[in-house]
């Protein structure tokens, strides 16, 4: 019983417990702000090793990790305020390095829709290559409503989830009779008839997609404009950086509260063993579509930034790769882990970014890694972990 | 575990056929169960036992013939809706979350006795939450009662278990329920003669525990039929062959042939 | 105007077949393996490329040839290279996921399509470009008042021909009823002296070679051969099994033809059909999915609990 050994000793000693958070934490940020920041294509390698030198470390030596886990969970609060504190502060960190911003960007919008994805690849083992064509459908709701009915973002926003939120429904209604292989075809099926339809429809634009979605407006600033906090001014980039970290903080807090609920109880439940899920009263049919809709939800978030952000769209941003990217995330990172979901997002949206040689090889990349983890490694960076009731 | 005649039946299987394409794997079966009664159920491989209660559950549909619960036809209720209504099972091979711990297993269990939706989990998150926790309480006290060594391993991965405390397990999950009845498909299946002993008298602890609750148990282990059930079923290929006390049926020469076998004769004899 | 719909009909039976000989491999290959070996488009479609590498390195080996029979003979080694990747892809992958849940081999054979594409486009020069791809035959013949091209016939003819042989071959010969064994009970072959990973090897390149042949005919049929041909062509082909019932080979030729009926149809009749074709195809598989699951010749099978 080496882990409560730890817990207690970890309990005994706050103070130790305070500065392992405390330490964990601005080591994550400083190796985010050098990976982000760094140009040279040998360091970025020699962070990923450091990376891989802390995740070997913390596998071989369980007792550190369970010493980590222990403070974390000890310190909860102060693991949120700070990390909270950190997220806020990082963009005045990163040198006004506008690019930098960008990439954070689009990783936490990558993250929301890994998250989004766990939920029916992690939670409940359905294989969905359709969670790009759910993001596209957030994304084209919103820039419709915005260009051809004047709505402001902050309307749009919720309604575009809806909206994707309906078609996660309808494609969910397959699933109450199809499974596995089958099931899977019905998603990749209908991530080719969303991307055929966007692509010839008149009202979509067809393939040049639509342009000119305007600018979001908070209280009459702009989020074209750059923000000015505290005398500091940070490149415009940072209006969304602060808006996609709020979605990402929201997407966590669902995935955490349903994984810790009788809702994602049903959903690994489900995962395991469908006959003895419904043997044990669990509407399978009806958590599957939930799965679904979910994931539609939260990718219909994502898709809306994402539209308002670069302000045009195409139905290319929206393909099967981009499903099958998201899919890679979330395989690598740890399937039903929260963290490692998140993880996995950054490291895969910033990887060929920064590896630049590699970046026309990324999705030869990204498929060599979904096999790769599959076969050495099936659990991910960071595996599951049990549920703990009460203490 | 006196069983008086006057108790209401529970459940009742009337005119039961399965047809699997041209295989007959039940022809009219009727049987009955009465509240607080054990029924064993033998007979050889494949002779339709496990179908019986897929049937029972909902897992089958039966191409003909119907099953009530107090009275209430089953036919096309789903099988998360059977179990809802006080029938659970267990599995001939256990079919356990083995990836889940043992307590999380039971705690699935008391799913159709809890009701946090998405919209609970993510807004009233206190009380899905307080929800949740007595659930877990109930099943630690649950997985207490039915094995206390079982409740001492409540943190591992179910799949790590042994065979015997999977099968205490995969009726822990079940009991959960809060079942009327009870099915078990071979608990014994798979574990040696001491195993098979601890697990009859924990199926035993239950049963006095839950003095209401009807069990159908399937078995082949012959000590565990001839001192268990109240009764005992034989099927042979679909067919029931008989239904009585097992004194009685052990003595039937076609039982004796179809399954009991010369063992089970030279024991009759002893 | 019945020329015209003449045209149409033996265009739909020219692409019906060319989907059947992907279908069919889709098909043998789930009732063997149990698994859905989703990359298996992406391997039938490595054989034009493959071919036309052949055709390269012999004309720069042995300068100017009859161009016929260097055409026929480079089909042939693509063909059976095709077959050996296959096998290879099971070395190496796919046998890995033999025991895993479904799910994993699903997303690792996806994944395997996506590295075959991808390994195309960097690997053969200009893979990211269309390149030309010659006709197997020019020309037509006369039936009656009709012209028809040659092309067509030659299609279904050898089409008919594979697949009699495949028909042949499961039924008849020791290796498919070895197959046949080991399709329906693993362990069961496995006591009767069938070594079931042979079986998987052979099946494996009795698939891709089919498919190879599919992937020709479909880049010939096209006039190209281009990387990401096997997108579609690969979804449509493992549509057409699910459409049939995998498993089932009568199946799998049934929904091919259905699909590229469906296909014909909607590119002639609805205006900018082209466009729109893979949602008619994907919403009849939707549809077949959700009312008959298990497809159209596929039984139902209830899990033995
Ligand atoms: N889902 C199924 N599909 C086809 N045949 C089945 C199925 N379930 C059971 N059977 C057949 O029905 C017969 C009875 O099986 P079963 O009830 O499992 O026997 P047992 O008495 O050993 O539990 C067997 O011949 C079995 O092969
Ligand atoms: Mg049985």
């Amino acid at each position: 019983m080496t882990r409560s050994e730890h817990s207690a000793r970890a309990a005994s000693n706050p103070v130790a417990g305070m500065a392992t958070v405390v330490v964990v934490q601005l080591a994550g940020a400083v190796f985010l702000r050098q990976f982000l920041l760094i140009e040279d294509w040998r360091l970025v390698i020699g962070l990923l090793l450091i990376f891989g030198a802390a995740l070997v470390l913390m596998e071989r030596v369980p007792s550190l990790e369970a010493r980590v886990e222990a403070a974390f969970a000890r310190h909860s609060r102060l693991a949120l305020l700070l990390g909270m504190a950190i997220v806020l502060g990082f963009p005045f960190v990163l040198e006004g390095n506008t690019y930098a911003l960008h990439l954070c960007v689009i990783s936490m919008l990558y993250a929301v829709l890994a998250l989004a994805l766990n939920f029916q690849l992690g939670s409940a083992n359905i294989p969905n290559f359709a969670t790009g064509a759910s993001y596209g459908i957030g994304a084209y709701a919103s820039a419709l409503l915005a260009l051809n009915f004047g709505v402001s973002f902050w309307v749009a926003l919720p309604v575009a989830a809806v909206v994707a939120t309906i078609f996660g429904f309808l494609l969910g209604i397959p699933s109450m009779r199809t499974r596995d292989s089958y099931l899977a075809l019905v998603t990749i099926a209908f991530g080719v008839v969303i991307h055929q339809l966007l692509n010839n429809l008149e009202f979509t634009g067809g393939p040049n997609g639509l342009v000119g979605i305007p600018v979001p407006e908070l209280f009459g600033h702009s989020f074209g404009d750059p923000l000015v906090i505290f005398g500091q001014e940070l490149p415009s980039q940072a209006n969304f950086y602060y808006l996609s970290a709020l979605l990402v903080l929201i997407s966590i807090v669902f995935a955490r509260r349903l994984h810790d609920s009788r809702v994602g109880l049903a959903w690994n439940a489900l995962r395991t063993d469908e006959l003895a899920a419904r043997c044990q009263g669990i509407n399978v049919t009806w958590y599957k579509v939930l799965a679904f809709a979910v994931d539609a939800f939260l990718a219909g978030f994502a898709g809306t930034i994402y539209a308002f952000y670069v302000g045009f769209i195409s139905p290319d941003n929206f393909t099967f790769l981009v499903s099958v990217t998201i899919m890679t995330m979330v395989i690598a990172g740890g399937m039903d882990n929260i963290l490692g979901v998140i993880v996995g997002a950054f490291l895969l949206t910033l990887l060929p970014e920064k590896l630049r040689a590699f970046s026309d090889y990324r999705i030869l990349f990204f498929g060599v890694t979904v096999i790769a983890f599959l076969m050495i490694r099936p659990q991910g960076l960071f595996p599951q972990r049990l549920r703990r009731y009460g203490d | 575990m006196a069983l008086s005649a006057s108790s209401p039946v529970v459940l009742e299987g009337e005119n039961l056929t399965m047809r699997f394409g041209g295989l007959v794997a039940m022809a009219e079966v009727a049987f009955t169960l009465k509240r607080g009664e054990i029924l064993g159920i033998i007979g050889p491989n494949g002779a339709g036992k496990s179908t019986l209660l897929n049937i029972i559950t909902g897992i089958y549909i039966p191409s003909s013939g119907e099953v009530r619960l107090e009275g209430e036809r089953l036919n096309g209720v789903p099988a998360h809706k059977i179990v809802a209504r006080g029938i659970a099972r267990t599995f001939q091979s256990s079919r356990l979350f083995g990836d889940l711990s043992v307590l999380d297993n039971v705690v699935i269990g008391r799913h159709t006795h809890t009701k946090a939706g998405v919209f609970d989990a993510i807004f009233r998150r206190g009380r899905a939450k307080a929800e949740l926790e007595a659930a877990a309480a109930h099943a630690e006290t649950l997985l207490k009662s039915v094995s206390r060594g079982l409740h001492e391993q409540r943190h591992r991965p179910a799949g790590e278990l042994a065979q015997a405390d999977r099968r205490r397990l995969e009726i822990a999950r079940a009991l959960a329920t809060d079942p009327k009845v009870l099915l078990l498909d071979e608990p014994s299946s798979g574990m040696d003669d001491a195993d098979t002993d601890a697990l009859m008298d924990d199926i035993r602890a239950v049963c006095a525990q839950r003095p209401d609750l009807a069990l159908m148990i399937i078995e082949h282990d012959m000590r565990l039929v001839a001192s268990l059930p109240h009764r005992v079923m034989v099927l042979d290929y679909g067919q029931k062959l008989a239904d009585g006390p097992y004194e009685e049926i052990r003595k039937i020469p076609r039982v004796q042939e179809a399954y009991l076998g010369r063992k089970a004769t030279q024991h009759a004899g002893a | 105007m019945s020329e015209l719909f003449f045209q149409q009909i033996l265009n739909w039976i020219t692409l019906g077949s060319v989907y059947a000989l992907i279908a069919v491999g889709f098909s043998l290959l789930f009732g063997v393996l149990n698994i859905i070996h989703f990359s298996h488009g992406d391997v039938s479609l490595l054989a034009p490329f493959l071919a036309l590498t052949v055709i390269s390195t012999l004309g720069s080996m042995l300068g100017d040839l009859n161009s016929l029979s260097v055409f026929v003979l480079a089909l042939l080694v693509a063909i059976a290279i095709t077959g050996l990747i296959g096998v290879l892809l099971d070395l190496v992958v796919i046998q890995r996921f033999r025991k895993a849940p479904a799910m994993m081999a699903l997303v690792a054979t996806v994944a395997l399509g996506i590295v075959l594409r991808e390994l195309i486009r960097h690997l053969f020069p200009n893979g990211s470009n269309p390149h030309a791809f010659p006709r197997l035959v020019e020309g037509d013949v006369m039936v009656g008042s009709l012209s028809v091209p040659l092309f067509s016939l030659v299609v279904i003819a050898v089409s008919v021909l594979v697949v009699c042989a495949l028909f042949f071959m499961l039924n008849s010969t020791r290796l498919g009823l070895h197959i046949k064994a080991v399709s329906q009970d693993r362990d069961a072959a496995r006591l009767m002296a069938i070594n079931p990973g042979r079986i998987f090897r052979a099946t494996f390149f009795v698939a891709s070679a089919i498919g190879a042949v599919g992937g020709l005919f479909f880049s010939s049929y096209a006039g190209m051969a281009r990387f990401d041909f096997s997108i579609d062509v690969g979804l449509i082909g493992f549509s057409a099994a699910v459409v049939g019932g995998l498993g089932s080979m009568p199946g799998a030729i049934i929904g091919s033809l259905l699909i590229a009926g469906l296909d014909t149809f909607v590119q002639a009749v609805v205006p900018n059909g082209a466009s729109y074709r893979l949602v008619f195809v994907f919403l009849l598989v939707i549809g077949v999915l959700v009312f008959r699951p298990a497809g159209l010749m596929g039984r139902t099978l209830v899990e033995k609990v």
